[in-house]
């Protein structure tokens, strides 16, 4: 990855440096430091650096004001708003003037590193709530529980799936979502790699066998764990939700095709040392 | 499986098809399945949850998913699952889940239910249970909707 220069706007020394310092080893280079709204302008037009990172509490123009004065000069700037409260109010407001990604304080090394990738990464990060609040902490708790059920290290990427159809083969969890949002998330992958997966979360050798029926029991009960982790993640964060999960059900075959109607549909893959797992999300009342 | 749950599933059926156009329905075999179910080519599966959790799954051939959009759509002819065909089914597996819902819960049992998710393949098998499901087939106007159900 070529090197991503990062302009750091927060009035408190400590922070700058506390976030400078989680950078010094990445490719993330801080081309400079802003301390208020008029400076964070000034240095933003000075330096137009790839990223800004954007405390909410400034003195005189906060954090939205600033990000809006920024977005007018620029409309397509990847900012990315740190503050100590992350609310649903502050939220509406930053995806209003155009910010879609939020981190609160103290700020996680990894989360941070994270979310600036991604931010960085994707295209469509002009005011996506959507990708903010639900795709990021799939995720973040996909990998995580890789490597709690697995033992195994992961590289996530994602995308928008906006094909009308997502073509399968192997073996699918399907998971309905219900409350709000309504949709589904399935979880996929060729049928060697379940199999591997599942000698992993048993605890089995692997080259000692292992029924069909079982690996495929300990690959709904991983799609269940993800994505009854991710549900109750996203309920105690954004608390005027109410989703819950359906029990899961499976489907599996060569060239499957799930049909993506009037949905917005994501895909994360997570590469592995075994081969590639994938998780797709989407959510109802999405493209026609 | 409690009948009481199973009934809501058959009178759905019999209620949401002649709103569309469809001219008999009547209630066909019913029996036990085993784990999983062949896709008859179009599924439709659609989850439960709430005070009742589960999985339901209408499965239909190609040619049945193909007659019954066309009747959605008044008789527009509809030769191969096209997108809108697709739709179509979609939105009757939804239809046809929501009422079962409505039923439900005036029967104080809460239940809210997930989008569809249709899928359409040519050799694929769906499991919506560990142990047993119910299937109930459904002959209207002479093709077959199969209703598979594991709900508790």
């Amino acid at each position: 990855m070529k090197e991503v220069s990062v302009l750091i706007v927060d009035d408190s020394r400590i922070s700058y440096t506390m976030l400078k310092n989680i950078l010094a080893k990445t490719n993330f280079k801080v081309c400079d430091y802003a301390r208020n709204s008029n400076e964070a302008v000034e240095k933003y037009q000075q330096h137009k650096p790839d990223l800004i990172t954007m405390d909410m509490n400034l003195p005189g123009q906060n954090g939205i004001e600033t990000s809006r004065r920024i977005l007018e000069i620029n409309p397509q700037a990847k900012i990315l708003m740190i503050s100590a409260m992350k609310d649903a109010q502050l939220m509406t407001q930053g995806r209003e003037v155009g910010i879609s990604s939020f981190l609160q304080k103290p700020v996680v090394p990894y989360e941070f590193i994270d979310t600036l990738l991604l931010l960085y990464q994707n295209e469509f990060n002009t005011g996506d709530l959507l990708i903010e609040s639900y795709i990021h902490p799939l995720l973040k708790i996909f990998q995580n529980e890789i490597m709690q059920l697995y033992g195994i290290e992961s590289k996530m990427s994602f995308h928008e799936n906006i094909e009308k159809e997502n073509t399968i083969t192997g073996t699918a969890v399907i998971i309905g979502l219900t409350g709000n949002p309504t949709g589904r998330v399935v979880l996929y992958a060729a049928d060697t790699v379940m199999i591997a997966l599942a000698h992993l979360m048993l605890h089995i050798e692997p080259d000692e066998k292992l029924n069909d029926e079982d690996a495929r029991e300990a690959f709904a009960e991983a799609g269940n764990i993800i994505v009854g982790n991710y549900v109750s993640q996203i309920d105690d964060t954004l608390k005027d939700k109410d989703m819950r999960i359906s029990p899961p059900g499976m489907i599996r075959g060569h060239k499957m095709k799930i049909v993506n109607l009037k949905m917005r549909s994501f895909i994360i893959v997570a590469v592995t040392d075994i081969g590639e797992l994938a998780l797709s999300i989407s959510f109802a009342g999405g493209k026609e | 499986m409690d009948i009481k749950l199973v009934n809501p599933f058959i009178e759905s059926v019999a209620t949401i098809m002649p709103q569309m156009g469809f001219q008999k329905i009547t209630r066909g075999k019913m029996g036990m399945g085993q784990r999983s179910l062949k896709s008859l080519g179009v599924t439709a599966l659609v989850g439960f949850s709430n005070s009742i959790c589960g999985n339901v799954a209408y499965n239909m051939t190609n040619m049945t998913a193909c007659h019954i959009a066309s009747t959605m759509m008044m008789g527009m002819p509809i030769m191969q699952l096209d997108e809108m065909a697709e739709s179509a089914i979609s939105e009757l597996a939804n239809m046809l889940s929501a009422n079962v819902a409505t039923k439900l819960s005036s029967k104080q049992h809460p239940v809210d239910i997930s989008t569809p998710s249709l899928t359409v393949g040519e050799d694929f098998f769906v499991d919506i249970s560990e142990d047993q499901y119910l299937i109930i087939e459904m002959n209207i106007d002479g093709t077959i909707l199969e209703v598979n159900i594991k709900i508790a």
